[in-house]
């Protein structure tokens, strides 16, 4: 049995090695900081934009950056913690998978004498420390969306159905801030736009397919839906063009993840309030060099979003092309030259 | 398997070795001697600390090494950053022969650009402690660190065990873990008043939430004797019915209102070691013993391997078989209240996706999933083998990714090992 024992030694053996050489890339990491960054999950392309800008932004600065995914496990994020105490990180990013369950390990990780920051979900529990809690401002991307629904029904108004996820309190502040600004239009203007209906779309697109297929059902007016993200969006549009609606019904969904903006560019979503993870993880960035410089730090940063509609997406694909291009000819003639 | 356990912690431990920093009182007492003895008793010296425990002992080493005269010129600051920015701005900070810091200050980056808070501190020296090379594997802090992380699932790989070498398989595990988590969290809360909760209360919620983990995996038990179900389909269906009644129980909702004391279980330490590691260790030595020493051992070792055989010789199999599902109901119920001690919160989502990793830690110990062989000692090295890979990985900084990858093909080696064992024994006997 021994020399197969050694053969599967030898293979995990080149793993580590693997590993290794992976640094020997950077710069010795002696006297480099570490920061370690734990995201609700790496499956989602919105947290992995902010895992890599971390690590990109934060290399600048002389930290070296481990980001690990929690997999929405909040007992996985919380061994996650004491292996960054282990390795001696000098500040944790996290996105809490549960806030209350993660107050013994932040609790943990504060007796440590090392910083925490939470990035796109806030952890708002007693008794913990948060150097500085950075997302984006879901009330106002709320009421973005509120607007971007009232201009996408015209002067006609009409009803609107709201797909939900109440869970999250992210997508509570969406709805709230839609509703504000539906109610104040209401108030002074004829053209009524009501909301008919809230239904859960579980944030995916299979369950939101669902809730619109039934909100078709009770509500036959329905000109308008909000969905809090863009798979559920995305997945009350599958519905639509099932029923044959979707050219009469506007959608408007929350994100701007790639396929939303596709979906935007092809005008099956109206219009998106847009999010920046990249923003996100600049200013992660800078709030943790801000207080390693002893400086003083804002204890909340909220990163607004900007409502695109199928003209800004066209405008910014434009713009993308036209830099691409630039720097193309800018090669070449250099190459010239 | 032992073997294998062995050969990756030593590679682990090659793998890691990196700088190791000294720190605490013997970190204060090498760096106030060596500043005595390069700049003389009697000279002013800045300490820029951290508000850790560690940097409070080296603080205390400081002032001992030191000495009464020394510590009249020695001026700190302890806090995070910004109160070393105030330090190094004050002028009673113009001229220090050297400022003092823990590993951790010295790679704050006040300390690292201190000639731009002050233009003056520029080019002072920085003492800091001397760093040995070590694994950062082989640390103290970093075996408990996987020892506590494995409790849970060790507890719950216990009572697999058992089902297991029965010719069974309990798929529920990881729902017993949220239920029993759960009715214990709500019954402090509602009967102790949650955050001030008697001891009595928090043992008679734990016990309670045990208890109806024990009774689902009874239920299961008995459905599968009584009609003949197999293990997979009832525990399947018991899974999904008490995943179904604690989401439901809770609304969905997470249950926080615990006292402090709760955390004792999954987070206290006793005699250095901690609690939950404790009260594993002691569950595997005595089930060990149950499986090895007694008779109800040997029966379920008998209906593993020949039901039929076992029944004609005597043994009352209906009876052994349901037991080992009430166990393994209890161990896991026992686990989803230690992990519910260790985040100190329940959660009716808890343990999703745990009967995989039990399962896997009992079958790389080296256990026959047709029942009739398995044992104590090797389930605990499985579930050790998986946590320190995947511990190692995190330290390693391996991708997620590639960590999932790893450690499919782990369990795919070692079953491959375990066969070919087999069969060498097979070919050597026949």
């Amino acid at each position: 049995m021994n020399w197969r024992v050694l053969l599967a030694a030898t293979w995990l053996f080149s793993i580590g090695g693997c590993g290794n050489n992976d640094k020997a890339n950077t710069p010795p990491s002696a006297a480099r900081p570490l920061i370690g960054v734990s995201l609700l999950t790496l499956e989602n392309p919105f947290f992995r934009v902010i895992g890599d800008t971390i690590k990109q932004e934060a290399a600048v600065h002389g930290f070296d950056v481990i980001v690990v995914s929690a997999d929405k496990d909040a007992a996985k994020q919380s061994n996650q913690m004491q292996d960054f105490l282990v390795k001696k990180a000098r500040a944790m990013v996290i996105s809490p998978c549960e806030s209350k369950a993660m107050v013994p390990a932040i609790q943990e990780a504060n007796k440590a004498g090392v910083p925490v920051f939470t990035v796109d979900i806030p952890c708002r529990e007693e008794g913990v420390k948060i150097v500085c809690q950075v997302a984006t401002d879901n009330l106002g991307g709320g009421r973005e969306a509120g607007r971007g629904m009232i201009e996408a029904l015209g002067p006609a108004g009409g009803s609107v159905v709201i797909l939900h996820f109440k869970q999250a309190e992210s997508c509570r502040l969406r709805v709230q801030g839609f509703r504000e600004v539906i109610e104040a239009h209401n108030a002074k203007s004829s053209s009524k736009v009501t909301i008919v209906a809230e239904l859960e779309g579980g944030a995916a697109r299979d369950l939101s397919y669902k809730a619109t297929e039934d909100a078709l059902q009770a509500h036959a007016g329905v000109r308008g839906i909000f969905a809090i993200n863009d798979p559920s969006a995305l997945g009350a549009c599958a519905a639509l063009e099932k029923a044959g609606k979707d050219k009469s019904v506007k959608v408007i969904g929350f994100d701007g993840q790639p396929e939303g903006i596709e979906a935007i560019a092809q005008g099956k979503i109206y219009a998106d309030p847009v999010q920046f993870p990249d923003q996100m993880g600049r200013e992660i960035v800078k709030a943790i060099v801000a207080h390693s410089r002893g400086e003083v730090v804002p204890s909340e940063i909220l990163i607004p979003t900007s409502l695109k509609r199928q003209v800004d997406v066209m405008k910014d694909k434009v713009a993308d092309i036209t830099k691409e291009t630039n720097a193309l000819i800018e090669q070449s003639t250099g190459k010239k030259k | 398997m032992l073997v294998v356990l062995l050969l990756v912690a030593a590679a682990l431990s090659l793998a890691t070795i990196q700088p190791q920093e000294t720190t605490g009182r013997e970190a204060g007492l090498a760096l106030g001697q060596l500043a005595v003895s390069q700049f003389g008793p009697d000279q002013i010296l800045l300490a820029i600390l951290a508000d850790s425990d560690d940097d409070r002992a080296l603080h205390q080493g400081l002032l001992e090494a030191l000495g009464p005269s020394g510590v009249k010129q020695l001026v700190v600051a302890q806090g995070d950053p910004s109160a070393a920015r105030h330090l190094l701005q004050e002028p009673q900070a113009v001229s220090p022969r050297a400022i003092i810091c823990s590993t951790t200050t010295s790679e704050w980056l006040v300390v690292r650009d201190r000639g731009t808070v002050n233009d003056k501190l520029g080019t002072v020296n920085v003492l800091v402690p001397v760093r040995g090379m070590w694994p950062r594997f082989l640390t103290r802090v970093n075996i408990l660190n996987i020892a506590n992380q494995i409790s849970v699932i060790s507890i719950i790989a216990i009572g697999m065990t058992l089902v297991v070498v029965t010719g069974g398989i309990d798929l529920s595990v990881g729902s017993l873990v949220a239920l029993s988590g759960v009715l214990a969290a709500d019954f402090i809360r509602a009967y102790g008043g949650g955050v001030e909760a008697s001891a009595s209360t928090m043992v008679i919620g734990c016990l309670l939430g045990i208890a109806a983990a024990t009774l689902a995996g009874c239920f299961s038990g008995l459905v599968i004797v009584g009609f003949g179900v197999p293990p997979f389909l009832s525990t399947l269906a018991t899974m999904l019915i008490v995943r179904g009644a604690a989401l439901q129980w809770t609304g969905g909702e997470s249950i926080a209102a615990l006292p402090d004391r709760f955390v004792w279980l999954g987070r206290g330490t006793e005699f250095g070691i901690p609690v939950a590691v404790w009260l594993a260790v002691l569950l595997f030595v005595a089930f060990h013993l149950v499986l090895t020493r007694t008779v109800l051992g040997r029966h379920w070792l008998a209906i593993g391997g020949n039901p039929i055989v076992a029944r004609l010789a005597g043994i009352r199999v209906g009876a052994a078989v349901v037991l080992t599902y009430a166990i393994s109901g209890l161990l896991a119920g026992l686990g989803g209240v230690v992990l519910t001690s260790q985040l100190k919160n329940a959660s009716p989502t808890y343990g999703d996706g745990y009967e995989l990793t039990v399962i896997a830690a009992v079958v790389v110990g080296g256990a026959s999933l047709n029942g009739g062989r398995a044992r104590m000692a090797g389930t605990l090295t499985g579930a050790l083998l998986i946590a320190t890979i995947q511990n190692g990985m995190n330290l390693l900084d391996i991708s997620p990714f590639v960590q999932k990858i790893v450690l499919g093909m782990v369990i795919l080696i070692s079953v491959l090992l375990d066969r070919w064992r087999q069969h060498v024994v097979l070919c050597a006997t026949g």
